[in-house]
């Protein structure tokens, strides 16, 4: 039986085969899949924006062009303010239109999230919502799948529980770099990432990441030994395609 | 119009009464009231002297107007210009709609069975000119009797009305009537110039003539409609009401089926549909959407009201559906790029105006914002938010140069209580939502000076007068970044000491 008669006969079909996610930082974060993004504690929503938008230049297909849908759910807003489009212009190199969705109700910011991946229309969707429950971030994660729209899912600190994301960060902001030119100003801000679940790389979940954020080149580089209790994860020897943390360290 | 009263042959005399300046006056009487002498106008005292058995309500003129806008709403069944005259009229144009129903003739005899059956008394009158019709429908048709005037047939139709259907004021004809000129036919002899010396004013003179004129056709008298008629419609009549929301859907795909072919004939697309399914109880239940750029994908625009189709009762079934297009527009249709790399930018236009619309329909219109840089140092007059039109924001070109902006942004500036050395020190503690936070690092300050040609100055003061701003980055022992500021300088001579607000948060 070759395989024109197993397509006719509904036994074989094609299939567009996703490509494959290296287990090097920051897994698929804004490329593939439902990511979520929690507080570690309340306040820390800025952290958590600042770290999303600086992960979309990390990665091997950094930075997918094309327009954002940006959900915000109401309250969220009122509580943690708006993302201005001025922050994107400092985060990204390219310009990138964005749409902006307040729904007020989570279900109608869940629909929307949902229609806006159905859609194939945009590059990414950013949301910021106050929680979802398992049912509700796998039919995300389906459909992220299905359609090749990445999701980035901004909550709250209280985010626990089964989740059927890709993966869940937990992020808390930390002192500033030292300022090179003014030592009583804030430097490049910090980061304590904990990478708590993931299905790309089962392996490191739990691992903690300490990162700065570089205005100058866009990027993220890894702080070594300054995080306050915090075992600075390993150097890796060399990169490479199998290379855990594929970023660079910080001179 | 008014409702009929339903009940007995002889109901009691009833009113309607509202307050005037000289006390309780009859509004609106039923026909033994008036039969009794009880007209309108009349003070409420008098008629209950004429009448001790009256009933009287108290009349709710904005519940009439609504439920005669509705009635009107419904005549879009009949036509889709239909304007409000006086308190208790609709004026309706069907040049060119007669020929759906059987001529014109038969319409009004429809229109009329429809009335009858929702219970609404009402005369009815067709002719050449508005003037006319009202007229007719004023003074010689009666109840569930039209009165029918072919066209060009005015001066005859007319002549022997009186003057009262002319739509002048009282004075008017209490004045033509003591002239001895009761009925319309007579005023046609008369010489203009003569006639119009008989009356005190020049205003009432030309009233007089000017509805005269339009009676006859003689001045054109243009209808407002109360909605602007529809570019296109299409009209789907059940032989059969129906009653299930499945056939609500298949009829709505089939008229937009034909619209969008139409439409596509013309080269045209629609940024608003209107849907009407009229109920046999002579109730009509209206959805309207609203797209970003011209459409006519028959797939797109039921899908657009599939979101609200549910709030569609059937009750005892529909008999009539109609979609109309609005605010139609040439459409630029473009071949799709056959791989991304050819096309022209990132984004799929049609696909994000489309996905846009689809959230619109569901969460209300402007809900899909997008913004627009503005020149300005004022970080709250830096962008402009407005709803989504089908077209991006070209990419900004900032001349300022700014200090580095916060990644949020409060909605409004926070008040803070702040300790921070006088005049012009960072601060060194606040108290922001009732947490103390104490400043580590700080930066600044970045002063940003009112935009003085926005407000003029308040006369003999400068107490209004916006400030200045001197913006701080701080950070906090816990890692959190702030922006705050501080309004104004403590000798501007501006108003009290400066407060400070926070205004964003940094990453």
């Amino acid at each position: 039986m070759d395989l024109a008669t197993l397509k006719a006969n509904g036994i074989v079909r094609t299939q567009t085969a996703r490509p494959p996610v290296r287990a090097v930082f920051p897994f698929g974060l804004s490329q593939t899949g439902v990511h979520e993004l929690a507080e570690a504690r309340f306040g820390d929503m800025p952290a958590l924006t600042g770290f999303a938008l600086a992960a979309r230049n990390e990665g091997q297909n950094r930075g997918r062009a094309g327009a954002i849908l940006w959900v915000t759910q109401a309250g969220l807003g009122m509580e943690h303010g708006l993302v201005p489009d001025g922050a994107l212009r400092t985060f990204s190199p390219h310009h990138t239109p964005r749409l902006v969705v307040r729904p007020g109700k989570l279900a109608d910011a869940l629909w929307t999230i949902e229609e806006a991946i159905a859609s194939s229309a945009v590059s990414l969707v950013v949301a910021e919502i106050s929680g979802a429950d398992f049912t509700a971030t796998r039919r995300l994660a389906l459909a992220s799948g299905r359609h090749g729209v990445p999701v980035v899912l901004l909550m709250p600190y209280g985010r626990e529980g089964a989740t059927a994301a890709e993966a869940r960060w937990r992020i808390a902001p930390r002192p500033s770099a030292p300022n090179r030119y003014d030592s009583r100003a804030p430097g490049a801000p910090r980061w304590h990432v904990v990478l708590e679940r993931s299905r790309t790389a089962p392996h490191l979940a739990g691992r903690s990441f300490d990162l700065e954020w570089n205005d100058e080149t866009l990027s993220l580089t890894v702080v070594p030994g300054l995080a306050a209790g915090q075992v600075t994860p390993p150097a890796p020897p060399r990169r490479g395609p199998s290379d855990a943390s594929g970023i660079r360290r910080a001179s | 119009m008014r409702p009929a009263s339903a009940g007995p042959a002889d109901p009691p005399p009833f009113v309607l009464t509202e307050s005037a300046q000289a006390g309780l006056i009859v509004a609106a009487a039923n026909r033994t009231a008036l039969d009794l002498g009880i007209a309108p106008g009349l003070r409420f005292t008098d008629a209950r002297a004429r009448a001790p058995q009256l009933l009287s309500g108290e009349i709710d003129r904005e519940a009439d107007a609504r439920g005669l806008r509705n009635l009107a709403a419904w005549m879009v069944r009949w036509t889709p210009l239909a304007a409000l005259d006086g308190l208790d009229g609709l004026m309706l144009e069907t040049t060119g709609c007669d020929h759906l129903h059987g001529g014109e003739a038969a319409m009004v005899a429809a229109l009329s069975q429809r009335l009858t059956r929702a219970g609404y008394a009402h005369r009815m009158g067709l002719a050449g000119t508005p003037g006319a019709a009202s007229a007719l429908a004023r003074a010689a048709a009666k109840e569930g009797l039209p009165a029918l005037l072919p066209e060009g047939a005015e001066r005859d139709g007319l002549a022997e009305l009186p003057v009262a259907a002319l739509r002048l004021s009282n004075e008017a004809v209490t004045l033509l009537r003591r002239f001895g000129l009761p009925r319309i036919g007579q005023l046609y002899g008369i010489d203009r110039k003569a006639l119009a010396r008989r009356f005190q004013s020049r205003d009432m003179a030309d009233a007089a003539c000017l509805r005269l004129d339009q009676a006859l056709g003689l001045r054109i008298e243009p209808l407002r409609p109360l909605q602007p008629p529809p570019a296109h419609s299409v009209r789907l009549p059940c032989p059969e009401p129906i009653a299930s929301s499945e056939a609500v859907v298949e009829g709505l795909r089939q008229i937009t089926e034909t619209l969008c072919a139409d439409l596509a004939r013309l080269g045209q697309g629609a940024r608003s549909f209107a849907f009407h399914a009229f109920k046999s109880d002579g109730e009509v239940s209206s959805l309207t959407v609203t797209t970003a750029r011209p459409v006519r994908t028959p797939a797109h625009i039921q899908r657009l009201f599939r979101e609200t189709l549910d709030s569609i009762d059937p009750g005892f079934g529909i008999d009539l559906l109609l979609l109309e297009a609005r605010r139609t527009g040439p459409m630029n249709v473009s071949a799709v790029a056959l791989s991304g790399d050819l096309a022209a930018s990132d984004t799929d236009d049609a696909a994000l105006a489309a996905l846009a619309d689809r959230i619109v329909a569901k969460l209300g219109p402007g809900s899909v914002r997008v913004n627009t840089p503005q020149e300005s140092h004022a970080p709250d007059r830096a962008e402009h938010w407005h709803p989504y039109d089908g077209a991006l924001p070209p990419p900004s070109h900032t001349h300022a140069t700014t200090g580095p902006r916060p990644v949020r942004m409060l909605s409004h500036p926070e008040r803070v209580d702040v300790i921070a050395e006088v005049p012009d020190g960072p601060p060194l503690r606040f108290v922001w939502r009732r947490v103390v936070r104490t400043v580590s690092r700080a930066d600044g300050p970045e002063r940003i000076n009112p935009e003085w040609w926005r407000s003029l100055p308040p006369v003999g003061g400068t107490g209004k007068m916006p400030r200045a701003r001197d913006y701080y980055r701080v950070e906090d022992s816990k890692g959190g970044r702030y922006w705050l500021f501080r309004d104004g300088l403590y000798d501007d001579d501006r108003g009290a000491a400066p407060e400070w607000y926070v205004q964003g948060l940094f990453a």
